[in-house]
């Protein structure tokens, strides 16, 4: 989120979209009550009438995967009807940038793009720069080549008749909800934008929440109150583990993933630092090598040094190009390429697309350690129902986990605040926590090393691990040490003290942080800030709902990132009702400001998109790997053959992998009609591995259903309560019809096209639960992020005929 | 006075953290339940759920509506449930004066079946359950044992939205009728069910029978024993059978 | 970090006074019958937090003699207010479902079960895997002789389950071992 929990009360328009937050984020709507309360319009768009719907005043279906032909509609009618907030957009955004004049877009497709590589070359995605370096802007918008003109060329397509025909949502509803949010264009008022994994999920799905994002820019509703794109994110400490980079592609803090091809630090550090020529620019990220450094200080602690590189050489290091996300793993898996792993906390047998194969990969691993609270579908992956346990050759090793009501640390929520949650009870039985678990194997593997040698021991052994696990000396590793006596801001600091902000991390090895973002969380002067409870607020403060004293949030601190865009470049609030950050007496007050400079205005003041290198919102976004303009294509499967905006039906760049268990429905199969969109429901969570052994849960909802229309319903011939089977191209799963007027059929292209909605946390382990909808879901991901397509795939259903197999 | 819980429907999101709250706090167990085409599950008040949020759909032209309706005992001032069992076990339903909640107490085991029977068709919300293994007849309690202490029923204390609400009568008469005025303009169905005679009083924003048959007294008004009684007998009433459903 | 009653009781909504029970006037009978004692009086409060989805609500849990006794959202926590939805609202029969694994447990190949073993022998059996792997399939350099140092036989998934520390001490050791096929949550 780039705002917080509270601050949805400050919005004038929330535009739920790609998400069901009263569902799934349920004490959200304590929040989006009270925005309506105070006379905010709340719209859900969405394909199936839910909980949220029912609470929202407006709710229009749309078919799943058509977000960006509804969102880049609502990007022409703010264009054209003058709806933007134009000194905003002007000085905030790259609006007024002269883009590259090799720079082109047709019929689909972005200048650069290679055929047979499914891939652009994004050279010509950039912007001229003047004689000093600095990009050409033309702060009237009038030149044909500025960013302003070029997105107005490139949604002149997205008129009502082209965006209600592949969408299905009637031209009045269209223009009832671009109406009621781009209202919010204007200072005094702010819309927000709730999302989830709705938009993630799917072959566009970054490019959705662009589109989203040039909206919010275009109608200055970022870095203010009530404003923002605010992803809800899906599970418990989600931003921390993303924030902490459990992920292939990055370190903690946001940092590029070492490649083969920068064998040094000074490599490493000249390819992933941005330059900017522009003195406005405040280009944060030219501060990596300190964040860099200060991670691997804190990796391999007294073994790190200038000498040996900080042990950088020691880093594991990726092919460019090369993609090692869940959809590669369980592909190689499947080809016999992994011997083993773990699997920690995590139901990929049940949450993951396509189980088919993925069940089919995990058999063809050699050992596995997976940890969890309950037997799930993947910890008891080897006595599914559809094997024999004597044909499954996997050695498992179950480590029972500790619940968080069971052990203490902190987690951060969507809204990035980092808080602190005591011990309450001991573990059940044996059960231990996670961190006990990683430091019991480090000590009993590298007692190994040490002894028998073996594959780069250094790697292992140069590493800074401690006896046991203690959560809060963990915190503290996590803020940084200083490693020498340091005086900072006027104040001597010791050897092994604790860093007061990350702007003390040092590049020279003499400070240490296992993650940027989190330093000034524990310090020496303020102790463990996760654990602060104090609702001191100054009045303006109180105003809008912020409170600083409360736990913290990263980065030092600031509740509304990007909160400079929220004053004009004097200084003064945009809503001086509802101010974040106001420049009084030479001083900011209210917010933690974006960086301590003065105004934009004055000498020594900064651009206010601090992140972007030359500090403006991105609506001309070059960094994506398919487009800097959203543009509508068509889900992988989808039951159209054709769509009026190009005649590229499909993203040109998505991922796939192939395989005899990852086979597709061709575009417009008659055999699979159906569109069919996966989701969660309040009472589960995720996989549902943890909530179905919830008993007052599994009651409120016991097993998997199937929701459609009447109309649909009827056409088949089924009845509610039917067990019905759903199918594909890929597998079948039996479910119970589930026949409501939640779901209308829509009409697309002219055509009724019908839709279906399946919740994917029911699985085998609990019994008469039923089997996994993902049995449907397709391989196919976002190029950028590589999350799977798992919001639209293309089936059919008939009337259960006993047909077994559907686990 | 009396306490009142308030029940906002317009606000309810159907959560369900009230309908989990209240096994949790009274540690009741779960049903064996199976997914028979809806999402109201348990699918009725049962000794087991005191509680339970009701679900109910509908295709106005092309405006769908989905109402909740989180159901529990309405603790009515003059309890028929009370009136009846005083026939035939004195202290098998006892009203707390202070709080006005209606509690089943462990004397109700002694209700023979056909006394229960008596007892539950009497009740015009249909609420009164009687628990297998120990006979005693069982309800939403209004948490009394909390509230004696200042504290919220936990179905109160747990919701998000506003929906349920709690306090003394006059404020929570005051709450309603506020919410229920702000509500008119756009809802000009909308209406509190049986105000004057209940203590956990209902704000709907539709006729009560669009949510659940028998979310309020037919004719609505305030029910004391003799207009109960007239009413319950009234010859426009088949049978006490079409009353409280068998 | 623990907290007394009264501050509990804050949750109390709107026009609740805190009587006691000698406060109570007339029909005093069924009070001191059926609201005699409750199962919160003299537990201890701790707070934690939901361990669902990333609002993170704050949850008051009461426990007495070390067990857990109930639990309630914490009033005084500014984003929930002592609100819970059904999954926060489960946290006692969450805890105390007859279905968590309480022992390791180990599964040898073609076995029809699981055995209990202890963490130690968990410990000593799973290095020993990591090791044979590791050394058997690490890659110091690649086709064209850079240096990279990785190991892509061997993965780590998961979790968003786990607190920031925890997820601090599984990245370094995920990196540490050279792995590459890193992926969570983050991506579904």
């Amino acid at each position: 989120m780039t705002n917080h929990w509270i601050d949805i009360k400050n919005a004038d328009a929330v535009l739920i979209m790609g998400s069901n937050a009263a569902e799934h984020h349920p004490i959200s709507f304590k929040w989006v009550l009270k925005a309506k309360d105070n006379g905010a319009t709340v719209i859900h768009v969405d394909p199936k009438f839910s909980r949220t719907s029912a609470r929202s005043d407006i709710h229009v279906p749309l078919r799943s995967g058509t977000d960006i032909a509804f969102l880049g509609g609502m990007i022409k009618y703010i264009l054209d009807n003058g709806k933007y907030f134009r000194e905003y957009v002007a000085e905030y955004t790259n609006a007024a940038h002269i883009v590259n004049r090799d720079f082109d877009f047709k019929d689909g497709l972005f200048s650069g793009f290679d055929a047979k590589g499914r891939r652009y070359d994004t050279k010509s995605w950039t912007f001229e720069m003047d004689g000093a370096g600095i990009p050409k802007r033309d702060k009237t918008l009038k030149d044909p080549r500025c960013v302003f003109q070029l997105m107005k060329k490139h949604y002149s397509r997205y008129t009502l008749e082209n965006v209600s025909a592949v969408t299905g949502v009637s031209r009045e509803n269209l223009l009832k909800v671009y109406e009621a949010y781009g209202a919010t264009g204007v200072p005094d008022k702010a819309g927000t934008m709730m999302y989830a994994l709705g938009w993630t999920q799917h072959t566009v799905g970054v490019q959705n929440i662009r589109a989203a994002a040039i909206i919010q820019l275009l109608l200055g509703n970022i870095g203010i109150p009530g404003g923002g794109i605010n992803a809800l994110r899906g599970e418990p400490n989600v931003q921390g583990s993303t924030d902490h980079a459990l992920l292939y592609h990055i370190l903690p803090g946001y940092h590029g993933v070492p490649l083969a091809d920068w064998p040094t630090l000074a490599d490493y550090n000249k390819a992933n630092t941005p330059v900017t020529k522009d003195p406005a620019s405040a280009n944060w990220w030219q501060n990596r090598p300190k964040y860099v450094t200060s991670l691997l200080k804190g990796w391999y602690g007294e073994k790190a040094a200038k000498e040996n590189d900080f042990c950088y050489g020691l880093l594991p290091k990726a092919e460019k190009g090369v993609d090692y996300s869940y959809m590669f793993l369980f592909d190689r898996m499947y080809q016999g390429k992994i011997r083993g792993g773990f699997i920690f906390g995590l139901n990929p047998m049940n949450s993951l697309a396509n189980t088919v194969k993925s069940r089919a990969s995990m058999d063809r691993l050699d050992w596995v350690v997976v940890s969890d609270l309950h037997h799930t579908e993947t910890t008891d992956h080897w006595r599914r129902p559809d094997i024999i346990p004597a044909d499954n050759k996997t050695e498992y090793f179950f480590l029972p986990s500790a619940h968080r009501i069971e052990k203490e640390g902190t987690v951060s929520n969507s809204g990035r605040w980092l808080i602190w949650h005591h011990k309450a009870i001991e573990p059940a039985g044996e059960a231990r926590t996670f961190g006990y678990m990683v430091v019991g194997m480090m000590k009993a593997l590298r007692e190994k090393y040490r002894k028998e040698g073996g594959a780069l021991p250094e790697a292992l052994l140069f590493q800074d691990w401690p006896e046991t696990f203690v959560a809060e000396d963990w915190t503290k590793r996590i803020n940084g040490f200083f490693l020498a006596d340091t005086t900072f801001g006027g104040k001597a600091y010791k050897k092994g003290q604790l860093v007061p902000t990350f702007g003390a991390l040092a590049a020279d090895g003499s400070t240490s942080s296992l993650n940027w973002l989190y330093t000034n969380s524990f310090t020496e002067e303020d102790g463990n800030k996760s654990k602060r409870r104090d609702p001191k607020q100054t009045p303006m403060q109180e105003k809008i709902g912020l409170y600083p004293n409360w736990a913290w949030a990263w980065p030092v601190n600031r509740r509304i990132i990007y909160n400079r865009a929220s004053v004009d470049p004097a200084g003064k609030s945009w809503n001086p009702q509802k101010a974040l950050i106001s420049w009084q007496d030479g001083k900011w007050v209210g917010d933690v400001p974006d960086g301590p400079w003065p105004p934009m205005a004055s000498s020594g003041g900064k651009n206010p998109f601090i992140m972007q290198p030359q500090g403006f919102g991105q609506i001309f976004g070059p960094g994506r790997l398919d487009g800097p303009f959203p543009e509508h294509y068509e889900p992988v499967e989808t039951p159209l053959t054709a769509h009026p905006f190009s005649r590229q039906l499909s993203s040109p760049v998505y991922k796939s992998v192939s395989s005899d268990l990852d086979p597709l429905a061709k575009p417009g199969d008659p055999a699979y009609p159906i569109v069919l969109t996966t989701y969660s429901l309040t009472e589960h969570w995720c996989g549902g591995g943890e909530t179905r052994n919830v008993p007052a849960l599994l009651e409120a909802e016991p097993g998997l259903y199937v929701e459609m229309s009447h109309e649909l319903a009827k056409e088949k011939g089924i009845k509610n309560g039917d067990e019905v089977i759903v199918e594909n191209v890929r597998g079948k799963v039996k479910a119970v019809a589930m026949v409501t007027v939640r779901i209308r059929p829509f009409t697309v292209q002219g055509k009724t096209v019908h839709l279906v909605g399946m919740p994917f946390c029911f699985g085998w382990s609990t019994p008469k639960s039923r089997g996994a909808a993902n049995r449907l879901t397709p391989s196919v991901a976002d190029p950028n992020t590589t999350i799977f397509e798992l919001k639209a795939c293309q089936v059919n259903l008939r009337k259960s005929d006993k047909t077994g197999g559907t686990a | 006075m009396s306490k009142v819980v308030f029940v906002d429907t317009s606000r309810c999101t159907a959560c369900r953290g009230c309908q989990v709250a209240c096994k949790e706090w009274h540690e009741l167990p779960a049903n064996d339940t199976r997914q028979t085409g809806s999402h109201q599950n348990p699918p009725d008040l049962n000794p087991y759920n005191y509680k339970v949020v009701r679900f109910s759909e509908h295709l106005d032209g092309d405006t769908v509506r989905w109402y909740f309706f989180p159901d529990q005992c309405r603790h009515c001032e003059e309890p028929p449930c009370k009136m009846e069992a005083d026939e035939h076990v004195k202290g098998a339903v006892v009203r707390d004066g202070k709080t006005g909640a209606v509690i089943f107490t462990p004397k109700s085991k002694k209700l023979s079946a056909a006394a229960f029977e008596k007892v539950r068709k009497f009740c015009p919300y249909n609420v009164p359950r009687r628990n297998p293994d120990t006979g005693a007849m069982v309800k939403c309690s209004m948490c009394n044992e909390r509230v004696v202490r200042g504290m919220p029923p936990a179905c109160v204390k747990v919701c998000p939205t506003g929906t349920m609400n709690f306090g003394e009568r006059t404020d929570m008469l005051a709450l309603a009728k506020k919410r229920l005025q702000e509500l008119k303009a756009k809802h000009p169905k909308a209406r509190l069910v049986d105000p004057d005679s209940v203590n956990v009083i209902y704000l709907l924003i539709d006729e009560p029978a669009r949510y659940y048959e028998y979310a309020a007294v037919p004719e609505g008004g305030p029910l004391g024993r003799q207009q109960f009684l007239a009413w319950l007998f009234s010859p426009l009433k088949k049978s006490v059978d079409t009353v409280a459903r068998g | 970090m623990q907290f007394n009653r009264r501050e509990f009781m804050k949750g109390a909504g709107a026009g609740v006074a805190g009587l006691a029970l000698s406060q109570l006037g007339l029909d005093l009978e069924p009070v001191k019958a059926y609201a005699g004692s409750l199962k919160i009086d003299g537990a201890k409060d701790i707070v934690t937090v939901c361990p669902f989805c990333s609002v993170s609500c704050n949850i008051i849990a009461s426990v007495k003699d070390g067990r857990l006794v109930s639990t309630e959202g914490d009033p005084d926590y500014p984003i929930n207010q002592g609100a819970l939805c059904a999954k926060g609202a489960s946290m006692l029969s969450m805890t105390r479902s007859n279905h968590r694994v309480a022992h390791p447990l180990y599964r040898a190949p073609g076995s029809a079960q699981w055995e209990e073993k202890s963490w130690e022998w968990m410990f000593e059996r799973i290095s020993r895997r990591v090791k044979e792997t590791r050394d058997k399939d690490f890659i110091p350099k690649n086709a064209k002789g850079q240096t990279v140092n990785r190991l892509e036989s061997m993965f780590f998934i998961g979790t968003s389950h786990a607190d920031n520390e925890e997820c601090a001490a599984i990245v370094q050791m995920s990196r540490g071992l050279g792995l590459v096929h890193i992926d969570h949550q983050a991506r579904t």
